[in-house]
């Protein structure tokens, strides 16, 4: 096992990662052009436009296209994050040539036909429509908005129904240009040479038009200040969808690390301390968890739990309390050395095979991680010391800037939850099909 | 199979029920292959070796699931699956847990109607330690009545996520209680609600005594580790279980359904939606990868015949799906449309017919087929990236079929399969007067009286 190679090929930037164990071989063409380039007013852009590209490669009516995908064995993708976009897939060897043929297709020639792009926003609007029935989808989305109110990170990928509605053909038009004109990173894995991979790279290159580097205007997030309750009404829950959240880690905080260790400490495995006492001690909901997501810009911390409608306010209490403790009592050494054998030793599954290990160099890539980011990890972790987590700890989980969003039924949760948040500075109750 | 000298080694000096006999190694695939052994006490060991990553995948399958369970204690298998990760003789609560995480594995389980299954995966320096509690939890596992009360409460709530607040989850349930009336495959592997809450700790104990035996079990391992060091500790750490006598099943035939079933259900989404359940072969049925294959050309991707008229000709769908049931007895193959806002599920309803009477008549194309047997094969591959999967899928095949390798006997009968073929199993499954179908009615919002 090796690290991903950086092999020189032409312009192209390649990475890859070999494997000779089954006859598979992954691609994906990355940009740093994502969603959060998206103008004001017309949030989906990015989404709907490479979706659009997917469907109409080649000029081809897409049933075609995917007869013709599906067909060599293949499976192909675009996938559109706040700060990237991907064009990624996987095909059996034999139809490799053909399956670099498709990708040069879906980015440099898109059809975009008219018929094709109304057909496709009403989809997606269709989907919108079917994505209220998912309570945990409906928490995540109200949880990034209401976070990121007024920044990037906080628009709606997918986009809404006004957004879509604002979406014409031209602004697809240009935003294909735009994505096929933006430098493009080149990850292979699986079953191929470095010798073919960089010859098929030099292929896919082709069809960008003057690929350029893109410089990431955005700017860092802020927190909106106090406690807010944020609850997404829906009828008939008999569960609620709980998040919990602030402010979270950079990957470039002289304290990412440590703050990485304290969190699974708190949130982060079965053992953990939220697991343990939401869970294991008290049976109030299936999983409970603490993420730290990082992106190019500070990304949010928060803590998952789904409890039934008359267990919501106590168990937010208990969180609230937990990560006031957490902050203030920090954790112990025999947590930490627990944790530290976790963490280092666990890593040997984020690289056990090669899709995944050029994943990870792709990523730090794309989101401009520090040098070594994942080559390192194993060793930064391993040097953290107790008062680095506590440290980490104190300065970082938010406490006064807090947002607590819950999908439930509002008339029947509301008052017993406002009365467990101490200092709780405002509440709002939005629909659930409510735009966000 | 003669016994290798190694093995006759290990063999003088086991425990009494530790002795291994070798069995036939089998192909899995054009690549890799599968040794297979027997200890004294039943406990079957399929292992194939794979030296891509310095990791191991150890799984554990038990031929129990909610099929063996009878009426008012439906769910037991899968909280036993739960409580499975508490306490073991000698070792403090949560001890399991921890041990694994700092050795830096990954675990879970999962429980269906026919197995139940435990996965660990493990840096390979630190295989003796699953191995040796795997076994512990084989023999010595201690049920409490406070963990099973907890337990209780935790599967109640993952029953409310999965299942009463999710539509898809809840219409399933009620599509399967509707299609089968007489065997063990009406009720839901999570339980129903009053029967999870109604659990005692005696009730674990007789289940623990009953099914988690080693001549009950298969284990499989894939990963970077010699066979004679892993049956070692095998040997080693199982060969103390005695085997026990298992019960003979009481599963009733399900009896052939003459009519047409339908329910209606309302809740509160937008759109209305439609499953439907047509009763399938078993998975270890002739028919079973042919009538997959045929699911494939109808619903297999946005090339799909179905997916093509209801979601992009005439967009009266948002989505349609459907999948052959993987299971030892007939079960169903299951269909989930979804409809555009301001359409009827009956009008998507009226589309499908369509396409199943069509491909009762019709044959259909070569290019068709085709493309569904590349879905088919890529799916295959894919599955086998990590050792993971290769593990569960050696794991499901063994314990449902007996043969380990049985993956690519599919793909090879779906290489096989024709249009006549397909044309047959249509005949055979499609029958609309003898299916279940459940209907999603857009309930009126109902105001919650809350405003901002």
């Amino acid at each position: 096992m090796s690290a991903a190679t950086k092999a020189s090929a032409g312009r192209a930037d390649v990475l890859l990662e070999v494997s000779h164990d089954l006859p598979l071989v992954s691609l994906t063409v990355a940009t740093r052009n994502g969603g959060m380039f998206d103008p004001p007013g017309k949030e989906g852009l990015t989404r709907l436009c490479a979706r659009l590209m997917r469907r109409t490669g080649g000029g081809r009516d897409p049933q075609e296209l995917d007869t013709r995908v599906d067909s060599i064995g293949a499976s192909v993708g675009a996938d559109v994050a706040q700060s990237v976009t991907l064009f990624q897939g996987t095909v059996i060897r034999r139809s490799l040539d053909a399956f670099v043929e498709i990708a040069c297709d879906i980015i440099g020639r898109p059809g975009l036909a008219e018929v094709e792009f109304e057909r496709l926003r009403r989809e997606v609007l269709a989907e919108l429509v079917e994505s209220l029935d998912d309570d945990r989808g409906l928490a995540r989305r109200w949880f990034r908005r209401k976070m990121f109110e007024g920044h990037p990170y906080g628009r709606a990928l997918s986009g809404t129904a006004t957004s879509l509605s604002a979406i014409s053909l031209d602004d697809v038009r240009e935003r294909a240009r735009a994505l096929a004109s933006s430098e493009p990173l080149f990850a292979f894995s699986g079953d191929i040479e470095r010798a073919e991979a960089e010859a098929l790279s030099d292929r896919v290159l082709g069809v960008f038009s003057d690929s350029k580097p893109l410089s990431d205007p955005t700017p860092e997030p802020t927190m909106a200040p106090g406690r807010r309750l944020v609850i997404v009404d829906k009828p008939e829950r008999t569960q609620t969808q709980i998040l919990i959240g602030g402010l979270g880690t950079h990957a470039h905080d002289p304290d990412h690390t440590a703050l990485l260790v304290g969190n699974t400490i708190f949130g982060g495995t079965f053992t953990a301390r939220l697991t343990d006492e939401v869970r294991s001690k008290r049976g109030w909901s299936y999983g409970a968890y603490s993420s730290l997501p990082f992106d190019r810009r500070r990304q949010a911390f928060s803590m998952w739990t789904f409890p039934k409608a008359d267990d919501a306010a106590a168990c937010i209490e208990l969180e609230l309390g937990m990560l006031q403790a957490l902050r203030e009592k920090g954790v112990t050494k025999k947590e930490l050395t627990a944790a530290k054998r976790y963490l280092t030793r666990s890593h040997a599954f984020a690289i056990d095979t090669a899709s995944k290990r050029v994943g990870l160099e792709l990523e730090g890539r794309l989101y401009d991680l520090p040098p070594g980011y994942h080559a390192e990890y194993t060793k930064r972790v391993a040097a953290v010391t107790l008062d680095e987590v506590n440290q980490a700890l104190q300065a970082r989980l938010p406490e006064k800037e807090l947002l607590i969003v819950v999908v439930g039924t509002a008339s029947e949760i509301r008052s017993a939850i406002e009365a467990k948040i101490p200092d709780l500075g405002s509440t709002e109750v939005v629909p659930h099909d409510a735009e966000a | 199979m003669p016994t290798p000298p190694w093995l006759s080694k290990l063999n003088e000096k086991a425990k009494p029920y530790g002795k291994l006999t070798a069995l036939e190694p089998v192909a899995f695939g054009p690549n890799l292959r599968v040794e297979r052994y027997r200890l004294e006490n039943g406990l079957e060991i399929l292992f194939c070796p794979d030296r891509s990553a310095p990791v191991i995948a150890y799984h554990t399958w038990f031929r129990v699931g909610s099929r063996h369970e009878r009426e008012g204690k439906t769910g037991l298998a899968h909280l036993f699956e739960h409580l499975m990760f508490n306490e073991l003789e000698g070792r403090k609560a949560g001890e399991f847990d921890r041990l694994l995480e700092e050795a830096g594995a990954e675990s879970n389980a999962s429980t269906w109607l026919d197995w139940t299954q435990y996965n660990i995966s493990i840096p390979k320096d630190r295989l003796s330690l699953v191995v040796g509690l795997e076994a512990e939890r084989m023999q010595k596992l201690v049920l409490r009545e406070p963990q099973v009360v907890s337990e209780k409460e935790v599967v109640a709530n993952e029953r409310r996520y999965r299942v009463d607040d999710d539509i898809e989850g809840s219409v399933s349930e009620l599509l399967w209680s509707t299609a089968f009336t007489r065997h063990a495959y009406k009720a839901p592997t999570i339980g129903w609600m009053p029967d999870i809450q109604g659990f005692t700790t005696e009730d674990c104990a007789e289940f623990y005594k009953t099914f988690y035996a080693p001549n009950n079990a298969v284990l499989v391992v894939v990963g970077d580790v010699g066979s004679s060091r892993l049956l070692e500790l095998i040997s080693r750490a199982y060969g103390d279980i005695p085997p026990s006598q298992l019960p003979l099943e009481d599963v009733h035939p399900e009896p052939a359904q003459l009519e047409q079933r339908v329910k209606e259900v309302e809740k509160p989404t937008p759109t209305e939606k439609v499953t439907i359940g047509f009763h399938s072969p078993a998975f270890g049925d002739w028919d079973h990868p042919i009538l997959s294959l045929l699911i494939e050309v109808l619903f297999g991707g946005r090339a799909s015949r179905l997916h093509k008229r209801l979601v992009r000709d005439l967009e009266i769908a948002s989505e349609v799906r459907s999948f052959v049931g993987p299971f030892k007895d007939p079960g169903l193959v299951e269909l989930f449309l979804s409809a555009r806002e301001g359409h009827k599920a009956e009008e998507l309803v009226k589309v499908l017919d369509e396409e199943l009477e069509r491909v009762k008549e019709e044959p259909i194309e070569p290019e068709e087929i085709e493309r569904a047997r590349a879905r088919f094969e890529l799916g295959l591959l894919a599955g086998l990236e990590t050792m993971d999967g290769k593990a569960s899928t050696l794991g499901f095949h063994e314990t449902l079929l007996g043969r380990p390798g049985a993956a690519f006997d599919r793909l090879d009968a779906i290489r096989l399969a024709d249009a006549s073929e397909l044309r047959r199993v249509a005949r055979r499954y499609f029958g609309l007067n003898t299916r279940s179908i459940v209907y999603v009615r857009s309930q009126a919002p109902a105001a919650s009286g809350e405003a901002s």
